[in-house]
């Protein structure tokens, strides 16, 4: 593949147009051949990618499990209630342990910004990232942005607003970054204390008006409010932020009629979102989620076989 | 420790030091440890080592105000030679060693543990802080007439900041009554609770932060409202805000009692230094933007900050190898100190060395109301003595301990400290 020359998927600030166009186009290709599996079953045939999930997640891992074994990988989850790092053992050490079973690739998911990264320098396989801290979700920023140009066509000078607690996520780092690169204009819209004005710096608009943010919108990305984390300190209850910043149906009245809604689940109906919208036509969110597999298997395929050249 | 009784002659060097108004290439002559300008008349200088030293500056021996020395510590490879050997190296010829002990320096027994160890094994002198508040919690003021007696020359929470006001206030009252240094790490710790980075746009993107420069800034006001409430000086440790410059400035010329100092590293190095998540780069309070570095260039040139200290700090490379944010955060600085603050002066003034002498000896010195180590005829010599036309790359020193948590490592110099005397003995030379 003349335009994927990395053997790792640490995020999306770093790709070129180039990089997240191959990616997206070799996702496209393994939808398109939904119904030719056995062909697509054999391309990572007898590779053993183990899965690194330090911190909870299913709809991530069991993506990554399906889009594994589609291309005929063996998968292994390891989950973090079950490793030894819930026993004082370093990432290091976990790392190289992985790496000495046999690990083809690993896909880690972690709460410290940065642990993929790290994992790079220390083991020689392919390390995706499936979500850091606050840092980067590359899968989910480019699963979200294939099923925009499905529904956009080109993603170039379309408004994407995203909504809700972009301070503590990934999943608004990874868009903002991909989109960017794409020439959409992207506006970054909640609550002043979840939404810091140093945002504008990176290139996004930043507003904590929600007309403003959803007036002119081609699609709305609403993020999962998680007011466990971040109750009392920076937004008073779930109610008041359902009031202010949720989509309900007086919402729709200054929205584009054909805007999409997209939401990286889970969703919370009645807080980010009134359960009627989350089911209504705007709504891509269950497109999102069959489309993370064909982006996954994409990450995969093409990440190991820039290792397989090595 | 037995050394040679220390006979040279120092030849062709700059010598500063501007309170005894000397800024001359002149030579110096160290005999039996003490100096002299003229070679002594009943002198047999054949016996005696001559040194070249053109293009070397020789100053007052320089004083870091905050070594954390971890000894007593968890870390077995950390001793008090090590550390002053490193010290020396960077041409300390004295250092403030900080509370932050295991178990902590605010206890009479603890204290006099250190200074048996310094006793036997140390090669520079060595002050001990006590902790102003007990275990540096801030929830009971420390014994320190106790810790005075016992040997203390100064009083701190350093890398902590009593978080009650009223503790804080009556802990430095209590200070006070026994002329003790206050030296105040400002830092409000609910602002910068479970933070890993200074706030802005560039730790946004990499998912870190936490660490925002009003955190310091309040408690650097509160540090002035009671400095000026109690007609005390209380001295700001490793100040790194622009914002805390400015409030300090204001603060000096309406004639309340502060002083403050800055780490080298704040000095030579901005945020961009943590790319990577790079542990190393990991600091308290954390590295900033390029306009705080800027602004605190210029408060140590007009005078508003009084010192700059290396904040030295070893962890075991086993604890800085893992995620960013489980890092501890703190690095190594007593051999960078001197040639980083040189490099980075460079940058604003042709001659960084009168600032140099002012913020790494005199300042110290003063704000810990010790005498001034001056360049005096029939002193016993403590100088420190650089080479300023000498290109170096900084490696740690792997030899000398397991911490390699410098983020400076690989960094080009082009000055170095290559002579250091202590007590009219020569303790490093390269």
């Amino acid at each position: 593949m003349k335009n994927w020359k990395r053997s790792s998927l640490l995020g999306l600030e770093d790709l070129s147009k180039a990089e997240i166009m191959t990616i997206l186009e070799t996702a496209e290709s393994f939808i398109s051949q939904k119904s030719n599996r056995i062909s697509e079953g054999s391309l990572l045939k007898g590779y053993r990618i183990i899965n690194l999930f330090m911190e909870p997640s299913t709809r991530t891992r069991v993506a990554f499990e399906i889009a594994a074994k589609s291309l005929g990988a063996d998968v292994i989850s390891i989950t973090g209630e079950a490793s030894s790092l819930t026993k004082g053992e370093s990432l290091k050490d976990t790392a190289l342990n992985v790496q000495a079973l046999g690990a083809d690739a690993i896909v880690i998911r972690h709460s410290s910004p940065g642990s993929p990264l790290l994992l790079s320098k220390i083991v020689d396989v392919p390390v995706i990232n499936a979500g850091d801290g606050a840092h980067e979700h590359p899968s989910q920023g480019l699963l979200d942005i294939f099923t925009l140009r499905q529904k956009l066509g080109d993603v170039k000078g379309k408004k994407v607003t995203i909504l809700g607690d972009i301070l503590f996520s990934r999943v608004a780092r990874s868009n903002l970054f991909g989109l960017l690169t794409l020439g959409a204009q992207v506006t970054l819209a909640g609550p002043s204390t979840l939404v810091p004005l140093e945002f504008e710096e990176l290139g996004a608009k930043v507003t904590h008006n929600l007309q403003e943010a959803l007036t002119d919108a081609d699609a709305v990305m609403l993020l999962r409010i998680q007011h466990e984390r971040q109750s009392a300190t920076h937004f008073p209850s779930l109610s008041e932020y359902s009031k202010m910043f949720g989509l309900n149906k007086s919402v729709l009245d200054f929205m584009k009629k054909d805007a999409s809604i997209l939401h990286p689940g889970p969703i919370n109906r009645g807080v980010e979102i009134e359960s009627s919208i989350a089911d209504s036509d705007k709504s891509l969110i269950l497109d999102q989620v069959s489309n993370g597999i064909a982006v996954r298997m994409a990450i995969l395929y093409l990440c190991s076989n820039v290792r397989k050249k090595i | 420790m037995e050394v040679e009784e220390l006979n040279i002659n120092l030849i062709g060097a700059r010598i500063l030091d501007p309170i005894q108004k000397l800024d001359c290439v002149q030579d110096l002559y160290i005999r039996r440890g003490k100096m002299f300008f003229e070679q002594p008349p009943d002198d047999d200088s054949k016996s005696y080592r001559s040194l070249n030293l053109n293009d070397h500056v020789i100053m007052p021996g320089i004083l870091d105000l905050c070594t954390h020395t971890r000894v007593p510590g968890t870390s077995s490879t950390e001793s008090i030679f090590n550390i002053s050997q490193s010290a020396a190296k960077g041409g300390f010829t004295a250092i403030l060693a900080m509370p932050d002990t295991l178990p902590q320096s605010d206890n009479p027994g603890t204290i006099r543990y250190i200074e048996d160890r310094i006793k036997q094994s140390s090669l520079i002198n060595i002050w001990l802080t006590g902790c102003l508040t007990i275990k540096s919690e801030g929830n009971s003021i420390a014994p320190l007439g106790s810790l005075k007696d016992a040997g203390i020359i100064a009083v701190s929470d350093s890398p902590r900041s009593c978080i009650d006001s009223q503790i804080f206030i009556n802990s430095v009252k209590y200070a006070k009554m026994f002329n003790l240094p206050v030296i105040e790490f400002p830092q409000d710790s609910y602002l910068s609770k479970n933070g890993n980075a200074h706030v802005s746009s560039f730790s946004l993107k990499m998912g870190l932060g936490g660490l925002p420069s009003i955190a310091e800034e309040i408690s650097v006001q509160r540090a002035i409202s009671v400095a000026k409430d109690l007609d005390y000086n209380i001295h700001l440790s490793s100040i790194s805000s622009v914002g805390s410059v400015s409030l300090i400035r204001d603060a000096k010329k309406r004639g309340i009692k502060v002083t403050a100092d800055v780490t080298a590293h704040h000095l030579i190095l901005n945020e961009n230094a943590i790319e990577g998540y790079d542990t190393n780069a990991k600091l308290f309070p954390p590295l900033r933007g390029e306009k705080d570095r800027d602004s605190l260039q210029n408060g140590l040139l007009d005078g508003t900050i009084d010192a700059i200290c290396s904040a030295h700090q070893p962890h075991p490379s086993h604890e800085k190898n893992v995620e960013y944010d489980k890092a501890p955060a703190g690095a190594i600085g007593l051999e960078t100190c001197m040639s980083a603050s040189i490099q980075s002066l460079s940058t604003k003034t042709d001659d960084p060395y009168p600032v140099i002498v002012q913020s790494l000896s005199y300042g110290p010195h003063k704000i810990l109301q010790l005498p001034q180590p001056a360049i005096k005829k029939g002193n016993l010599a403590n100088l420190t003595i650089i080479n300023n036309k000498e290109n170096w790359t900084y490696h740690p020193n792997t030899e000398l301990s397991e911490a390699v948590n410098s983020p400076l490592i690989n960094y080009d110099f082009q000055s170095c400290p290559v002579l250091t005397i202590v007590n009219g003995q020569i303790i490093y030379s390269k």
